[in-house]
């Protein structure tokens, strides 16, 4: 088969008629929702961050408003964290809106999509792990300060003078495994979710490289 | 919406290509088609418009994770069904064998290979070809040269069963 006698042939392909479009056919395909793998990740970005400001408007309001408002400390907390998730979706958001660049030539668009995806990838795991630490020690400092041990109690033991539970360092022996383990947990998961994607388009660049 | 239907041969040429099932051709028409109307307003044309429009189709159809999952590997040329028959497209009577030929190689192409060898057959210069893919001519040539081969090999293997 030589593919210079199949050009004629092929530029004279006809459109199937059973798929043939009509304006207002097309018109209706861009009204429907996009399959595209960014414009999903987006949609999920937007599901969770509706589904995190659901979860913590009810909670904020009722550490303001319960207690008589002795609370209102971890309210505060609530609210600094939807800040830093805020921050957290905006970056993402912004790195999922620069991962294509489909007017770009193949080659540049995969580079792209590889480097933007390697970032929002790290960006997910670091601040996926580091979360969970900062929210803990948030949360021991606001109930230490509401709340301070008894001293002498007998439910704890004393080690230079503080309750067990309020030492720092039986934090840090506490959340130092925790954050290793999350931040595997976490490595593991993205891996799950985007490392095929990623080895396939590198495979991609790679055959493209090759001479 | 113009565009879309002056091209649309083009579209579904891609779509034959990338895709196994009419299912899977259909979301890839789909997406190609609301890539066009989003990356619309940046083309400032600086390229030509076809050369815009390869872009966005091949760009769409390569980095399309769905159909990966749904369709052979492509790094062995074993065990790869053959396309789907092609009774709605319509080309002069001769070339009809040929053609369906050429379908069933280019199905067992790589994704790169397959986006080289529509714009070859579309006439396109090495100059298009390396403004749409970004590998330069030198490479082009050697990787057309490659597929040229490739596919004699492959129509020799289906014709009189060689390896």
């Amino acid at each position: 088969m030589e593919l210079d006698s199949l050009k004629y042939a092929w530029r004279t392909l006809e459109a199937p008629p059973a798929s043939d479009r009509s304006p207002d056919e097309i018109h209706a395909l861009l009204q429907r929702r996009s399959g595209g793998i960014v414009t999903r990740m987006r949609r999920n970005l937007t599901g969770e961050l509706i589904l995190i400001a659901a979860t913590y408007t009810p909670a904020i309001l009722f550490y303001f408003l319960d207690f008589e408002g002795k609370l209102s400390g971890i309210a505060w907390l609530f609210i600094l964290l939807l800040v830093v998730l805020a921050v957290y979706f905006y970056r993402k958001n912004q790195l999922l809106r620069a991962m294509q660049c489909t007017g770009c030539s193949l080659y540049s668009n995969l580079t792209q999509q590889i480097n933007t995806l390697k970032k929002y990838i790290k960006f997910y795991v670091w601040t996926g792990t580091l979360m969970i630490p900062v929210m803990f020690i948030l949360s021991w400092l606001i109930i230490r300060q509401k709340f301070p041990a008894t001293p002498g109690a007998d439910l704890f033991y004393e080690l230079s003078g503080t309750p067990w539970w309020q030492h720092p360092l039986v934090w840090a022996v506490f959340l130092i495994p925790v954050t290793v383990g999350i931040y595997f947990a976490n490595q593991w998961y993205v891996h799950r979710l985007y490392g095929r994607h990623i080895r396939k388009l590198q495979d991609l660049l790679r055959e493209m490289d090759e001479e | 919406m113009k565009l879309v239907q002056e091209h649309r041969s083009l579209l579904y040429k891609v779509c034959r290509i990338y895709c196994f099932t009419e299912a899977d051709r259909q979301d890839l028409f789909q997406e190609m088609v609301i890539q066009l109307w989003r990356s619309y307003p940046t083309f400032r044309g600086e390229s030509k418009f076809s050369t815009w429009l390869y872009r966005i189709a091949l760009n769409t159809a390569i980095s399309d994770l769905r159909r990966q999952n749904r369709r052979p590997s492509t790094t062995s040329t074993d065990d790869i069904p053959p396309p789907p028959s092609l009774p709605d497209m319509t080309w002069p009577g001769e070339e009809q064998e040929q053609l369906q030929q050429l379908y069933t190689a280019i199905n067992k192409l790589s994704d790169v290979e397959k986006a080289l060898v529509m714009l070859y057959l579309e006439d396109k210069s090495y100059e298009e070809m390396e403004e749409i893919m970004g590998i330069n001519q030198n490479n082009l040539r050697v990787k057309m040269n490659r597929i040229r081969e490739k596919l004699r090999k492959m129509t020799k293997e289906a014709t009189y069963g060689i390896r």
